[in-house]
């Protein structure tokens, strides 16, 4: 014993003074340098980067994005589009890095305390307020001469989504949002006429569907996390959080969030909504691809994978359901990232530019991923897309989510509050009352 | 009852329980094969099947043919024999230390190193590749070797020192009375008395070198030095994977970790040389 | 002692000891800098000193007790159940005279083959939908079940199908160093019981097992240690679902560092972790040296 206690002495001591040694290494104990505290400058206040431009010399940006190996949007991307800009720039070679997305903020985080952060990303929009408050990222309003022109071609929703304290960190890269897909085949013989086009209408096209099909399910949710729920509540005229973004208490619990919620119960006890939103079961894609799910909202990468599971099926596509305050449904999609610790801003800006061009943009449209420029909404190749138009149309509508670092804690309680409520441990109120007063201790510490 | 027919009896009753332990084992590892076999899946039929109706090599192509197969599986085997090499080495030589000697700091150092298998290795990541960045080793197959050492030489240390005390004392005292050095018994003694230790150490550090993922994608970043488990783990997409073509993959993954066990495990088989301490 | 003597384990010590010290102890040292204070991930800014406050926040908050006692849990099943079986298949398996290579290989195949791809098969085979394999076996193949469970949707069934998990895949690891040990127990005491007219059962209850014991003791500790640390599984099958109820100490950990950007406590959490199974472990090796001088005394 006296043994083991000499012996965890020792220890303590020699790991006592390796970390003050190795602590005091660190910039831990340094004062933050003169850039410490770009949010509250205001744009065009932050010199011009230093970093000369292109002058010939060999530049390598790395550029991380999570398509996966085999995917058309990958392949795109790295025969096609890395190309055109490398032939438009021939100094600048574009290094691009396959993440996968769990992985995503381990790996970045773990460079960026290294001091050696990619210079590109395309980023969750849900990450960029969180790197912004660290002040990982470069300020794009102020860094960019031609911000404002590129900002005026993008749609507000997906834009929004780079505001953090009043400075726009990043661009969009590409947009998406849902729209209600339904299967027209089992909605005919189910003798639903036409998609529905408000909440009130889902009750009875799903007892309709029952009728028909007592096995299977009107609509598909995948959980009920934010990115799920929110249709419902923005559309019911429910909110998460305070406009000014510092409550939930009284918006999260009001009325109508409350409501919205009942109702969602509602169908699910009605037996309209799949058990899959508990957490586990038959996934959305082979479940519409094997006519057991009705219908589901989701983004136009559902109509490549449901035709890979059985070829040919048609689809339908209309807007989400109207509640009483529209049809509205969330904004999704992928942001475009400069680190400060990029050694070459110039140069990524260059690529920047290029993604958000127009042929760059069109590019990467063939192979599914929706354009964020306003301009080409109105182009032939938009309009005549065989799926783009109706994502389109509701992203005239669509919100997006709040812009804070504390959201993936909201969304985590958003979702056990949801979950509490379908397994009904709790009654709407309860849980959301719950939540809220969760959710104001997040933002408030 | 005849001794031959109790044997017979022993045996049969174990092996059948055996085969009955192995099918059940065995089961999920079908199972994966099963899918391997089967085009295009991205998702499961229903009612499932073990052995598909049609089974097809598609993934198998696809997966090998992909972008540069072959140099991750290359660089899984440089990185893997270097680094599993210098493991059992360094961690016998270790382990041999802390059985056969008594010294100051012993205790201690020994609790160091082992406490190293209790720390979560996620946890030591970031001081771990500002390290890595501050040598400039990462995006070379060295960052990787030096972290995959490190990491496992505790286990082996721990494994190899249990056996190693167990070790009847006689021989070795007997051969240093005859004048032979410790590294002498080291080498020439003691390890190939370990040889079944030595060979289990050898599988495991092997395994966690192969199959590691969260390290080997951070500093392995360029498809050049990539190993296996990141290829593997980029076949999966963000909304679906085509599980087919990662269990194949995979597949060809184990291989050759599964040969190296087949290899290594007659050395667990032969018995140590019982007759050394009549010598 | 000549000094030759006194400085040879050191000799063997030190180009381990290098390694360690560079690549874990000087990082870990570095951690336990960061687990003191309110580390901010940007290198260019102030991270406040906090002393021991990490560590507070770690033993008040609730969901870091639901954490650990799912996994000393999770800990306490899977290593019973993976020593167990590895000792009866090792027993087994070192006393057939045929097909010792195929078993072994059979055996150890979950052991070989990466959590990553364990835990998504797993997966796969107690999905709740009809593909679901378990489900399928115990509903129309051996009909114990009249209808599938939602094995995932709740946390007394996904857990059933994550102990599941963790037996198997050690069971073969158990087997292999137990192997490995029965190898090396000397042929004279078992010539000798046998003139003596011990039959089989007694040589293994007197010989065998004694001398195993220190051993299992070895593997108990292993299997211990890292069933502490598990995390794939929990990441993959449920990710901590639902409603927290799987979570375990590595999946708390790596959200309050990634997700919720609390690094510093994160750091924290892995040294009351780490500490925890020192304890632990320490306590199991008393066992060990107990048995050992059983049976050097007892033995041949």
């Amino acid at each position: 014993m006296k043994k083991l206690l000499y012996s965890t002495c020792i220890l303590i001591l020699i790991a006592g003074s390796l970390a003050a040694c190795s602590g005091a290494g660190t910039p831990v104990t340094q004062p933050p340098n003169a850039t410490g505290a770009p949010a509250t400058e205001a744009p065009g206040a932050q010199p011009a980067t230093e970093a000369a431009p292109a002058t010939g010399e060999q530049v390598t940006l790395t550029f991380w994005h999570t398509y996966n190996e085999d995917s058309p949007e990958n392949k795109m991307l790295v025969d096609t589009v890395i190309p055109m800009f490398e032939a438009k720039f021939p100094s600048i070679k574009i290094e691009p890095r396959i993440e996968q997305w769990p992985n995503f903020m381990q790996d970045l985080i773990t460079q960026i305390s290294a001091g050696v952060a990619p210079d590109l990303i395309r980023s969750d929009i849900v990450w960029v307020p969180q790197l912004a408050d660290m002040g990982a990222l470069v300020a794009l309003d102020s860094a960019m001469p031609d911000f404002n022109e590129l900002k005026a071609n993008m749609f507000p929703g997906p834009m929004s989504t780079n505001l953090w304290q009043g400075v726009y960190y990043g661009l969009p890269l590409d947009t998406n949002t849902k729209v209600w897909i339904y299967n027209p085949e089992m909605y005919a013989t189910a003798g639903i006429q036409d998609p529905p086009a408000s909440m009130s209408d889902l009750l009875s096209q799903c007892e309709a569907f029952k009728a028909a099909y007592p096995e299977d399910y009107y609509f598909a949710g995948v959980d009920v996390t934010a990115w799920s729920i929110l249709p419902w509540i923005w559309s019911m005229g429910g909110e998460v959080l305070s406009p000014d973004l510092t409550t939930a208490t009284g918006y999260f619990n009001g009325p109508k969030t409350v409501a919205a919620y009942e109702q969602y119960l509602q169908l699910f006890q009605a037996g309209c909504i799949a058990p899959k939103v508990l957490g586990d079961g038959q996934d959305t894609y082979s479940g519409m691809a094997g006519n057991v799910y009705a219908s589901l909202d989701d983004g136009p990468w559902i109509y490549p994978i449901v035709d890979g599971q059985a070829k040919g099926k048609k689809l339908g596509a209309a807007l989400f359901p109207a509640g009483e305050a529209g049809s509205i449904d969330v904004v999704g999609g992928e942001d475009i990232l400069l680190f400060k610790q990029s050694k070459h801003p110039q140069e990524a800006m260059e690529f920047i530019r290029f993604m958000l061009s127009d042929e760059a943009q069109l590019k990467m449209a063939e192979v599914g991923v929706m354009p964020v420029l306003s301009s080409l909404a109105q182009s032939d190749a938009i309009k005549n897309h065989p799926t783009f138009p109706i994502f389109m149309e509701q992203l005239k509508t669509s919100k997006a989510r709040p812009s804070l670092p504390q959201w993936g804690d909201i969304d985590t309680i958003m979702s056990d509050a949801g979950q509490k409520i379908l397994r009904e441990e709790m009654t709407a109120q309860e849980a959301l009352d719950a939540a809220a007063a969760e959710i104001d201790a997040k933002l408030n510490p | 009852m005849s001794r031959k027919r109790t044997e017979f009896i022993v045996q049969a009753a174990f092996t059948v329980l055996l085969l009955f332990g192995a099918l059940v084992t065995l089961y999920p590892f079908l199972y994966m094969v099963g899918t391997s076999f089967k085009g295009a899946t991205y998702i499961f039929k229903m009612p499932p099947e073990l052995i598909p109706a049609s089974p097809t090599l598609e993934n198998f192509v696809e997966a090998w043919a992909s972008s540069n197969f072959g140099s991750y599986f290359r660089n899984s085997l440089v990185v893997t024999a270097i680094s599993t090499t210098m493991t059992i080495l360094l961690g016998s030589m270790m382990a041999y230390a802390f059985a056969r000697f008594n010294f100051f700091l012993k205790k201690p150092l020994y609790y160091l190193v082992i406490f190293f298998m209790m720390l979560p290795a996620m946890s030591l990541i970031v001081p771990q590749f500002i390290l890595a960045t501050q040598f400039k080793l990462v995006g070379k197959l060295s960052g990787v070797i030096v972290l995959y050492i490190a990491q496992n030489i505790p286990f082996a240390t721990f494994l190899l020192r249990g056996f190693i005390e167990q070790l009847p004392r006689e021989i070795l005292e007997a051969s240093e009375i005859d004048g032979a050095s410790h590294w002498n018994v080291f080498w020439s003694i003691v390890l190939p008395m370990c040889k079944p230790a030595l060979a289990t150490a050898a599988i495991i550090a092997s395994l966690g070198a192969w199959d590691e993922y969260v390290w080997a994608n951070i500093v392995l970043n360029t498809a050049k030095v990539r190993t296996l488990p990141v290829a593997i783990a980029n076949f999966q997409g963000v909304h679906v994977t085509n599980w087919g073509l990662v269990f194949a993959a995979s597949l060809i993954a184990v291989a050759p970790i599964i040969l190296f066990f087949i290899f290594l495990q007659k050395f667990v088989i032969k018995g140590i040389a019982t007759g050394a301490v009549k010598g | 002692m000549t000094i030759k003597h006194r400085i040879t384990p050191y000799v063997f010590l030190l180009p381990g000891l290098v390694f360690l010290a560079i690549w874990l102890v000087y990082p870990m040292g570095h951690s336990l800098w960061i687990s003191l204070h309110d580390w901010k991930i940007n290198p260019d800014e102030i991270s406040p000193f906090v002393g021991l406050g990490n560590y507070v926040d770690t033993f008040t908050d609730s969901q870091f007790w639901r954490a650990l006692k799912n996994t000393s849990m999770f800990a306490l099943v899977t290593t019973i159940g993976q020593l167990i079986l590895g000792v009866l298949v090792a027993l087994m398996l070192n006393r057939i005279a045929r097909g010792k290579v195929f078993f072994r290989v059979a055996y150890f195949l979950p052991v070989v083959t990466s959590w990553v791809v364990v835990s998504l098969i797993f997966r796969f085979l107690f999905n709740s939908d009809p593909s679901g394999m378990v489900n399928y076996l115990l509903v129309h193949g051996i009909k114990v079940l009249h209808s599938p469970i939602s094995w995932l949707n709740n946390a007394e069934t996904a857990w059933a199908a994550i102990y599941s998990l963790g037996i198997w895949k050690g069971i073969g690891f158990a087997m292999v160093i137990l192997l490995a040990a029965l190898q090396t127990f000397p042929e004279e005491c078992y010539a000798a019981a046998a003139i003596d007219g011990a039959s089989e059962w007694q040589s293994l209850r007197y010989i065998t097992l004694p001398l195993l014991l220190p051993t299992i003791i070895l593997v108990m500790v292993m299997l211990t240690i890292g069933a502490f640390q598990v995390y794939i599984p929990i990441a993959l099958i449920t990710n901590g679902g639902p409603l927290h109820r799987t979570e375990v100490v590595l999946s708390y950990m790596y959200d309050l560092a990634f997700h919720d950007l609390h690094y510093g406590s994160a750091t924290a959490v892995s040294f009351v972790l780490a500490a925890i199974v020192f304890v632990i472990s320490q306590a199991q090796l008393r066992l060990k040296r107990l048995s050992y001088t059983e049976s050097v005394e007892g033995g041949a």
